[in-house]
């Protein structure tokens, strides 16, 4: 088969994904929002289906979850391994149910389970995707989280770039200098656990690399006065200072709460349990 | 002495020795740094340079605690009794591995870190001044990964301005970026130092740097400095740089040959003209090296209408190369030079096969890329990394080495291992870590990986950055004996005293296209190309042009072939 460049399903093209994923490239109506204002969204919208077994609010809420994924522009990577997590579950949970004697009972009741965790499932996506490591770190640090924390956030969303490129490097050396198995084998089952060890073991060059490089990184922190923050909480204020709840956000969360509620009043009216 | 007026540095019997250690590293130093002094730092690998400028902000001895003894004071503060934060606000440091250095994701982010840490109410005010008088403005919302090295190296001097500094220290700028860019932050460096009065205190390696920046130099060895004078003294002393291992600049050594003995050399090239002009003779003749005439120029790789371009993160198509055609021969030495983004990697990239172009052809021994995964178009390319840490898989040189060879059941791959081992002369270290041994050491275990796979086209990524002159003079050496095994090698570099006394054939990359592909001697010889694709003659070449001698000499060793000798010299200006 000749090899071509691809756009979609490469290397590459995960690389990027990841970040317009964790850096909030692509914009979206919680990406313009108070980071304090979506967390509070979040938290809304992850904690409600858990307050009911109703299986119309938890379709209303589902259908809330997935326009606030659209509104937020969840790239498709994500989008993705969202949805082939789902299917795949659904999969298994139906063949286990009837492996052990279940029938169509049991799996509506883990239907009801998988309704839940798919609408926390796109609450997350559409919090988490819109919030840059500035927005995310600055959030934590408003609601008191440990300073530790709040920094090693933002610190991780700055090395992801740097240690994907790294370990998309050791792969490619890997790749040159390795030796591929002679025969495919069996649905090219050599081939794939010749892939498998390489991107595992392709690990251990980049934690060994890194650990070396982090040295600096400790000194350069201690030089910019990082420890000095830790006990001189003026750094803080200042640096939340600029946080500030707008109109706009209240009207999101209100509109989001109402919906929410909307979707409670509509499971009164027409209320679907599972039967039995 | 009005030398040392006033201090803002002052170290007296100094000596330090880390934990565990065996010996002192600083043994009983005493020196003064006047405030607004442009400060070398010099001297061989070993000879602690570096731990001297971390007494300066405390690193010593509050980060690193070991026995200390004698004094340092910064600006009247004893740094034994101050902390490193309190000391960070005097001396602002610049780390070698300044990457590391930089800690927050975006630009703005990571200059207002410190003022913000400190509790600066005017932290964004420092920030966007900083980034203003720095001319990285435009960088302010851009993300530290997107930088390139010269950006990213103007990025962590500005979080260290930020907090407004009297003194700066820069530990081996040039170790990392290409000359081209080193001499950018030079020139800031001087413009911070003489518009605002910043004390500057940089390690510098390059001498040539070194003579035409700094106001004063240390020479440093073996843990304490063997002097400390003004720059000119301590050019006229090259032969004492040269012992520790610090080469003169081809500007000090050339006009040291037609000097006297008590003579001022030139530090910078318009002078080293001056004094060389009543001396040189206006023509040279070149000893071009030979292409080998036994291979008949048979073809090595071949790219037809290549095109090619990655995705950005905002989903465009960024074009790289254009429309490129290119037949690399058997017996050839073929340097790629550009900017960053000139496409330089990305046809490295092509030539190995780990990518394949979006149209036209790349056909390596006849075989089109497209035909064939990397993993068996490694047989005939082999690519080293710019970075020798990516190319250590293993846990021992030896097993790197042989990971090729073996894992493909070569015959003989043990005698080809051993083989490849001592050439390098890495032996003795074969068991190690490579990320245990010294840049010059990596170095060479990523050509003796190279070599194991017995390529008919090697190509390497910026053999010689980031090593210090002596490891760069090793790598030199041994790329020079390459031609023997390897039957065409390209290097992509922007290291031109590289290219002037290695390459036999020179690609000028310019925005996807060829600028130019001709051999070095031409290329230096046309400013307009140099100047387009922002290279930077080697000094002595430079030095040459302004002479206006054809065909132009790259090297100080040419150079000296157009001039009388010493002797010679002297009479002629006695007469």
């Amino acid at each position: 088969m000749a090899r071509k460049t691809r756009d979609v399903l490469s290397v590459e093209w995960v690389r990027l994904e990841l970040l317009r994923t964790a850096y909030a490239t692509r914009g979206g109506l919680l990406a313009r929002m108070d980071p304090r204002m979506v967390l509070l969204w979040y938290v809304l919208l992850a904690a409600a289906p858990w307050l009911t077994h109703n299986v119309t609010v938890l379709i209303g809420l589902f259908v809330l979850g997935a326009a606030s994924v659209v509104a937020s522009r969840v790239g498709p990577l994500v989008l993705g391994l969202f949805v082939f997590g789902l299917t795949t579950d659904i999969i298994a949970l139906f063949a286990a149910s009837f492996f052990f004697g279940g029938d169509w009972n049991t799996l509506a009741a883990l239907a009801v389970l998988n309704l839940k965790i798919g609408v926390m499932s796109m609450a997350s996506m559409a919090a988490f995707i819109s919030l840059d490591p500035e927005k995310l770190s600055d959030a934590l640090l408003a609601l008191r989280a440990p300073e530790l924390l709040a920094f090693g956030v933002s610190y991780g969303y700055r090395m992801l770039p740097i240690l994907v490129d790294e370990y998309i490097t050791v792969l490619e050396g890997m790749r040159l200098r390795s030796a591929a198995p002679a025969s495919r084998g069996l649905l090219g089952w050599r081939t794939v656990l010749h892939w498998s060890v390489m991107s595992v073991t392709a690990f251990y060059p980049i934690m060994l690399n890194t650990a070396k490089n982090v040295r600096t990184t400790v000194e350069a922190l201690e030089t910019r006065g990082f420890t000095y923050a830790a006990h001189n909480p003026k750094g803080r204020t200042l640096r939340l200072a600029h946080l500030k709840v707008r109109g706009f956000d209240v009207a999101v969360v209100l509109t989001t709460l109402a919906l929410v509620v909307l979707a409670f009043a509509i499971g009164v009216e027409y209320p679907l349990y599972r039967i039995g | 002495m009005t030398m040392h007026a006033d201090p803002v540095i002052q170290v007296k019997h100094l000596s330090f020795r880390y934990p565990g250690a065996e010996r002192d590293t600083l043994r009983n130093v005493s020196l003064e740094i006047t405030r607004g002094d442009f400060v070398a730092v010099v001297g061989g690998n070993g000879s602690a340079k570096t731990t001297l400028c971390k007494t300066f902000n405390g690193l010593v001895p509050h980060y690193w605690a070991g026995d200390f003894a004698g004094s340092v004071s910064v600006d009247g503060q004893d740094t034994f009794d101050s902390t490193v934060a309190e000391l960070s606000s005097t001396v602002g440091y610049v780390f070698q591995d300044f990457q590391n250095q930089l800690v927050r994701p975006t630009v703005r982010d990571e200059v207002s870190f410190g003022p913000l840490n400190f509790g600066h109410e005017d932290y964004a005010e420092r920030t966007d001044e900083t980034l203003e008088h720095l001319g990285i403005s435009h960088l302010r919302d851009s993300f530290v990964w997107q930088l390139s090295g010269g950006q990213a190296h103007l990025v962590a001097l500005a979080s260290v301005l930020a907090m407004r500094p009297s003194v700066i220290v820069v530990d081996e700028p040039v170790a990392e970026l290409d000359p081209a860019r080193a001499r950018e932050i030079y020139l800031q460096l001087r413009e911070l130092n003489e518009r605002h009065g910043i004390t500057v205190i940089t390690i510098e390696h390059h001498a040539e740097f070194v003579a035409e920046f700094a106001h004063s130099v240390i020479l440093m060895a073996d843990g304490a400095p063997v002097w400390h004078l003004p720059v000119q003294e301590a050019m006229n002393r090259h032969r004492d740089l040269e012992e520790h291992g610090i080469p003169a600049p081809d500007a000090v050594a050339l006009s040291a040959l037609v000097l006297g003995a008590d003579d001022d050399v030139a530090l910078d090239v318009s002078t080293a003209v001056e004094l060389l002009r009543p001396h040189v003779a206006r023509e040279f003749t070149a000893t071009e090296r030979p292409l080998d005439p036994g291979t008949d120029r048979e073809l090595v790789a071949s790219l037809r209408g290549v095109e090619h371009g990655y995705r950005s993160i905002g989903g465009a198509l960024r074009p790289v190369l254009h429309r490129l055609d290119l037949d690399l021969h058997a017996g050839e030495q073929v340097a790629l030079v550009g900017t960053n983004g000139a496409g330089k990697s990305t046809l490295m990239k092509l030539l190995t096969g780990l990518i394949v172009p979006r149209q036209g052809t790349v056909e390596i021994g006849g075989i089109d890329t497209r035909t064939r995964s990397a993993t068996e178009l490694a047989d005939k390319v082999s690519y080293l990394y710019q970075r020798p840490q990516q190319m250590f898989l293993r846990d021992s040189v030896r097993e790197d080495v042989a990971m090729f060879p073996t894992g493909r059941r070569r015959e003989g791959a043990q005698e080809l291992v051993n083989q490849v081992l001592t050439r390098v002369g890495l032996d003795p270290l074969a068991e190690r870590d490579g990320r245990t041994l010294s840049g010059g050491q990596q170095r060479r275990a990523t050509i003796a990986i190279g070599l194991a796979m017995t390529p008919s086209l090697l190509l390497l990524d910026e053999p010689t950055s980031s090593l210090d002159v002596r490891s760069r003079d090793d790598v030199m050496a041994m790329l020079a004996s390459l031609s023997s095994t390897v039957r065409c090698a390209v290097v992509a570099t922007h290291d031109m005293e590289l290219v002037a006394s290695w390459a036999t054939r020179v690609l000028v990359l310019d925005q996807g296209r060829v600028l130019l592909d001709t051999d070095p001697r031409s290329m230096f010889s046309r400013p307009e190309v140099t100047g387009q694709a922002r290279l930077l003659p080697p000094q002595a070449a430079r030095i040459a042009q302004e002479l206006g001698i054809t065909p132009t000499p790259l090297t100080a060793a040419e150079l000296r072939t157009c001039l009388p000798t010493r002797d010679a010299a002297l009479t002629k200006e006695n007469r």
